[in-house]
């Protein structure tokens, strides 16, 4: 029958247990799956988040131009179950911990991150094509003894020349050897 | 009289409705009631358990096609002015339902939504601001500042 004066007790000692929120700014762990946001730098278009999208939140589109691609993530069907982060192989799409998401229903469709994410041209033959990000090239690259700076602004098939090149003239040095 | 109901803040009565929904976001609903970390109830806000004594009404699940017919009478039996909030990712576009052969959805295919909260589920604070949002929607409509639009709010049954 006294037990509401040991609650009463404890509650004068510990304060209440009612989260002040929204009175004051909520507490947010740090691993908190909130919005997705996605680093235009590190993107390398690979779609693979796309292909991974639990909720098909992701939009990946060429622009008109062809200069580069369009990036979008619809928040109102991403089920933050953080798929895409986890299988991006460069890292450039993760989840901040914002989660303040009620919106009214007319930013229902504006309820989305668009990105505009540009190609670079292959500086051996032009192709449209994204550079590695220098983190996960330098992890690539990381044993070899090939200088990468240059190597990082051609397309595959570039590289595959050069490569071969290279190749060519550590044989011919063999050789003269 | 009119003093004390230019004071007094009207609370709204929230109701649930449940749409097909995978249980998480009605579970994130409930702990918004049952539990003092979050507690609803100092909003001015509680749940009721009939349409009719509703005023804000939350909707959670993609609206199958089984339960279709049954959230929209229930749905109209709640008296206007009614605010309705689509909880979670599924009433607002389907969420990982999307496309699903006995998914009718998203919901506002059918009824004129308010407030969007989308998550999978959204956590209790995301709930509670939605709420807030729609509290004062419904406010404003009260006091004739905001559109009802009563009558553009009609739904057929099919
Ligand atoms: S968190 Fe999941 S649902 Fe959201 S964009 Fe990433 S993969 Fe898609
Ligand atoms: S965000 Fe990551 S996974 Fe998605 S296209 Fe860019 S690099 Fe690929
Ligand atoms: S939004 Fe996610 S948690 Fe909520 S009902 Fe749909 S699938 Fe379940």
């Amino acid at each position: 029958m006294f037990r509401f004066l040991k609650l009463l007790g404890k509650n004068l000692a510990q304060g209440p247990s009612t989260d002040p929120f929204p009175a004051k700014e909520a507490h947010t762990p740090e691993r908190f799956r909130g919005r997705v946001v996605v680093n235009p730098e590190q993107c390398v278009g690979c779609r693979i988040c796309h292909h991974m999208c639990a909720g098909g939140a992701i939009r990946i589109e060429d622009n008109e131009e062809k200069t580069g691609y369009n990036f979008t993530v619809w928040h109102n069907t991403c089920a933050l179950c953080g798929m895409c982060r986890h299988y991006c192989p460069t890292k450039a799409i993760t989840l901040s911990t914002d989660w303040h998401n009620a919106h009214t229903q007319e930013d229902k469709y504006d309820w989305a991150a668009h990105y505009s994410i540009p190609y670079l041209a292959c500086a051996g033959c032009g192709a449209h094509i994204r550079m590695l990000p220098p983190q996960l090239a330098a992890r690539l690259y990381a044993h070899s003894p090939v200088d990468m700076t240059d190597l990082l602004k051609l397309c595959p098939s570039c590289r595959q020349l050069a490569a071969a090149r290279r190749e060519e003239i550590s044989n011919d040095t063999h050789e003269q050897e | 009289m009119n003093l004390f109901s230019d004071i007094v803040v009207r609370s709204p009565w929230l109701y649930r409705i449940n749409a097909g929904s995978c249980n998480g976001c009605d579970v994130e609903l409930a702990t918004t009631a049952c539990i003092p970390r979050y507690d609803v109830e100092r909003l001015g806000c509680r749940y009721c358990g009939s349409p009719r004594h509703a005023d804000i009404v939350l909707i959670t699940g993609p609206l199958t096609l089984r339960v279709r017919d049954k959230v929209l009478r229930v749905w109209q039996e709640i008296p206007e002015p009614k605010v309705t909030v689509a909880v979670g990712i599924c009433p607002i576009s389907g969420g990982v339902f999307r496309g699903g052969h006995s998914i009718e959805g998203p919901i506002d295919r059918y009824i004129p939504v308010d407030v969007n909260v989308p998550g999978c589920p959204p956590r209790p604070q995301s709930i509670m601001e939605g709420v807030l949002l729609a509290k004062k929607i419904w406010l404003d409509r009260l006091n004739g500042i905001a559109p009802g639009h009563k009558e553009e709010r009609h739904v057929s049954l099919p």
